[in-house]
This record gives C-alpha cells, structure tokens and sequence, in this order.
C-alpha cells in the first residue's frame, strides 16, 4: 500500500510491534513526544531506531509547558536539543498550556488565563526557547473546559502570541471544535481570525461529550463527520500544504480503522490542495 | 527570570494547579465552577494509572483506601520534578521511602517492594550501556569473566522478589539478594536470586576484574568455605548465568 502523503499518525507502543510487522498502516510520518522517547535504551530504543529509519519523525512536547509562572527548565530543554538533532527532527510543538506550576509537574494540560501579561510572559519565553533550539516552534491550541481570570477572547490571545512570538501554530482542528462547543463560539470565524500563514502543523482526533453541554478532548474515539467537516473548512482556507495528523491515544482500534481515518483525511487534503494548486 | 506575569495572573494559574494536585479549591476568577473538577479528575486519573501501572504488586497488596490515600498524599504534598511520566514512580518510592507514614507499620516491607518494582522500569528503559568486549569461549578460572553491564543488585531484608507480598511475614526478615539485568537482544528484564556468597562473587568479578581462581581463594577465607566445594557450586552457578545472558563470556 502507497504511504499517505501529507498525513501522520502519533506512534504509540500500544501498537508498534503490529505496525512494523504489517501493512496496514501507511502513515506519511510519526509523531512522538520527546518525553517519552528520549534517554532510553533497550527495546523501546531499538524500535524507536527502526520506525525512525523507515518515516519522517516529527514531535510534540508535554512539559515544557511554556505558560507556567517559573524559569524555563533550561537542563530538560538542552536535553530535547539533542533528540531533536539526533533524529533529525524537523517540527518541535507545544501546547500553549501549562502542565507545571510551582515546579511541581502535572502531567496534564491546565489552561492559561488570556490576559495581556500573559501574553507577553509566554511569547518572551516562546522567543527563548527558539533562540535556544535553534528553530522556530509550532504551539498548538488547546482543548480547555474552562477560563480562567480572561480579560480577552481566545483567538486573540492566541494571535497576540504568535505575533509577538514570531513562532508557527499547530491547529489543532478538533480542539477547536470542542472548544467552540464548549464555549458556545462559532468554530468557522474562530480559525478565519486566526493567523493561518502561521500554521506549521494541523491535528485531528476524536473527542467525548460527556454532559449535554461539555465535550472532553480524549483522543479515545474516531474523528466525527462534523470535525472532518471544519478540517476541509480549515484547509481550503491555507495558502500551503502541511502536514496533519491523526492523534489516537486511548482505545486503540484495529489499524485497518486508523488508516481509514488517514485515508479519509487525505482525499480531504488532496482535494483542497489539488484546487488551490490549480487556482496558483 | 522575567516579570512580565503579574502576581494575580500567576495567583490563578497557582490555585488551579494547587486544586488539581490536592483537591481543595479556592476561589478563581472567571471559573466554571461546574466543569472545573474534570481539570482535577483528568490529572489525578494520569497520576494513579501510572502508579498502578508500574507498582501493580503494592497496589494488589494495598486496600483501595490505603492505596488512594497513599497516591493521594503523595501528588498533594511532593511537587514532581521529572519531565517524563514514566520517571515519576521513581519519586513515589523515594517519597515513601523518605516519610515516616503509617502504611509501613503495617507493611514493613514496602519500601523493598516499591523498590524493586521500580528497579525493573529502571532496568527496562535505562539508556543503554556500551558492552565490553568478550569472547564466547574460555576457560572459567583462568580467565577474566565479563558480565553484562545493563544490571542491578538489590539487598533486601524482604523476600519481595519471591512471595507474594500478602504472605511476607515477619519470620521472612533475612538477608536477600536478587539480580537484576535486561536481555541484551529481547530487551527482557530477569530476575534471579542470589545467595550471599554469588551476590559477593558477581561484585567481585565486575568491579575487580580478576581470574575467577584469585577470587575463589579469597571467598575461602572470607566465607570459611573449602575451594574444592566452592568451585564445584560456582562453576555450575556461572554456567547457568551464562545461558541466561548475563555472563556474556571472557575477556578478550
């Protein structure tokens, strides 16, 4: 089967050893966290090696959490450096959250108040963290059930620090769509307002809605029609191609569903660029 | 460190971390306050499933409620410091290991328990270590015998590594040795008990690095034992080590 051109899936070891062993998943590219692969040795190593000789590896961080209060973790930081440069790595996102505060980890993402401060403290730290690793970053939009202390919308929060960040934006299309649920906010004007020549990176997942009012962000069901929907809405809208991905945490189905899943988002891709290709 | 942050800023972002690690909310601005215990049920859900998943032993040992309000205590009161989740039950054995808690009155033992299940992550995902070189072939006393650098010793008081911790009692407080090391093909982590005597041996032909015959005279005196009857139950010993992969074979 012909690998998929423009879209990835996050290896997870709940499913490697049937992925190298068979066909049926075709990924343009895998997407690892650095956290979970970096400093290691023994079997995990050796097949992190093998994947990463066979596909483009691309990454996306859990702990930097570039919105907390402290110092950046410069040591975890110079640690990162050097998996990105020893896989040749070509994309490193974030989430704009936070996952530690009072330097005590989390391991989950909180969400940042929108405020102006805010702003500037997280695209000053953004600004640090390139200039340490030598390359722009991507930070992605996150899924959040709440605000907090907001003294501005979210797409401007997240357009102010882009701007002032000069780094690149990871959408996330389906936190977008939980979020717009959520928060009862119209999903198309949110990524319109968007700065889109920014987006280096496009994530897909699936989501639960837990209560009549609230959809939870778990990366443990298939991408529903109405989030396909808002990603077709998403790529017509940029000027390049980029990669995407498909994100399945939990629940892991046969991979036969998953390729379906980055088939489906493909013929989506194709479709959107082969016009824009043609209309340049 | 820069200040553009305000204090109110980090004040809200402070209490939202504080009630996902310990529970306890205090009033933040702009909240739902309907939907605000997801952020604490999804961090706790992370910290537990890891917990349980690399010290399943101790968690089938414990009760629920002794388990929770260990886990509990725990995130709430230790500020985790490893970026990587796999690396945070390290920290819950060193907490527990470093507080005087009630849990380990009623299990003495835990501590060696948490201990040993964590040293089979370590084991498992450590970086690895460069191999020495080695030929397949030699003679067992005479030559220098190299080991397999990827492994642990532990000392015990417990035999954790042998009982099922709900039938450890206290007529089990011994001295115990188990060693610890990864295949180096499979990745596969063994276990084996050692005796006082094998547990002295393998140190010895690790860290002095010397015919196996300077050692067995050194054992004689050491542990009052003939060198005949040594080497008899030695060479048997290290044959076994070396179908498991942890002799690797002899100096070159």
């Amino acid at each position: 089967m012909e690998r998929n051109k423009h879209v990835g899936i996050g290896f997870r070891k709940d499913f490697a050893e049937e992925f190298l062993e068979g066909k049926d998943l075709t990924p343009a590219f895998l997407e690892v966290a650095p956290e979970n692969w970096m400093e290691i040795g023994g079997y995990w190593k050796k097949v992190f090696n093998k994947v990463a000789e066979q596909y483009p590896i691309y990454s996306h961080g859990l702990s930097l959490s570039i919105g907390s209060p402290e110092e950046l973790d410069w040591n975890f930081l110079k640690r990162v450096k050097s998996f990105l440069q020893e896989y040749k790595i070509k994309i490193y996102s974030e989430h704009l959250s936070y996952s530690k505060c009072d330097n005590a980890h989390l391991y989950d993402l909180l969400p940042i108040p929108f405020r102006w401060d805010a702003v500037k403290h997280i695209s000053e730290r953004i600004k640090s963290v390139q200039e340490f690793l030598e390359r722009k970053i991507a930070i992605e939009i996150v899924s959040y059930y709440t605000p907090v202390a907001a003294e501005m919308s979210e797409v401007e929060f997240i357009s102010s620090i882009v701007k002032e960040a000069d780094c690149n934006l990871l959408l996330d299309v389906n936190n977008v769509y939980v979020n717009a649920f959520n928060h009862q906010y119209d999903a198309k004007d949110f990524i319109e307002n968007l700065p889109l020549a920014k987006v280096e990176y496009i994530h897909m997942a699936g989501h639960e809605q837990v209560a009549q009012d609230l959809i939870i962000d778990t990366h443990g069901e298939p991408i529903i029609d109405p989030v396909y929907d808002l990603f077709d809405f998403t790529v017509r809208k940029l000027s390049n191609t980029v990669p995407v991905l498909l994100e399945r945490d939990f629940n892991i189905p046969e991979l036969k569903e998953l390729q379906y899943e980055l088939n489906r988002l493909e013929n989506i891709c194709k479709k959107a660029w082969h016009y824009e290709h043609i209309l340049a | 460190m820069n200040t553009y942050l305000h204090n109110y800023t980090h004040t809200q972002q402070g209490r939202l971390a504080n009630y996902c690690r310990t529970g306890e909310l205090i009033s933040i601005d702009g909240l739902t306050e309907n939907r605000v215990h997801y952020y604490r049920d999804l961090v706790y859900n992370v910290v537990d499933d890891t917990l349980q998943s690399a010290f399943p032993l101790t968690f089938d040992l414990l009760s629920e409620d002794e388990w929770n309000e260990i886990v509990h205590y725990f995130f709430s009161t230790h500020k985790c410091r490893s970026n990587s989740i796999w690396k945070m039950p390290h920290e819950f054995y060193l907490f527990v290991d470093g507080n005087d808690l009630d849990i380990k009155k009623k299990y003495n033992f835990i501590e060696e328990l948490l201990l040993f299940e964590w040293t089979e992550i370590e084991i498992y995902m450590m970086p690895d270590v460069q191999y020495p070189e080695f030929k397949s072939n030699g003679g067992w006393l005479s030559e220098i015998i190299t080991v397999n650098p990827e492994h642990k010793i532990l000392q015990l008081s417990w035999p954790v590594h042998l009982k099922n911790p709900g039938n450890i009692t206290v007529d089990n407080k011994n001295e115990y040795y188990v060693l610890i090391f990864r295949e180096k093909e499979s990745g596969k982590v063994q276990f084996i008990n050692l005796s006082v005597y094998f547990a002295w041996l393998i140190e010895k032909i690790e860290i002095e690095k010397k015919p196996l015959v300077k050692i067995l005279k050194e054992a004689e005196s050491l542990f009052g034992i003939e060198a005949k009857k040594l080497f008899e139950n030695t060479i048997p010993f290290l044959e076994e080590l070396n179908s498991k992969q942890f002799i690797l074979g002899f100096r070159k």
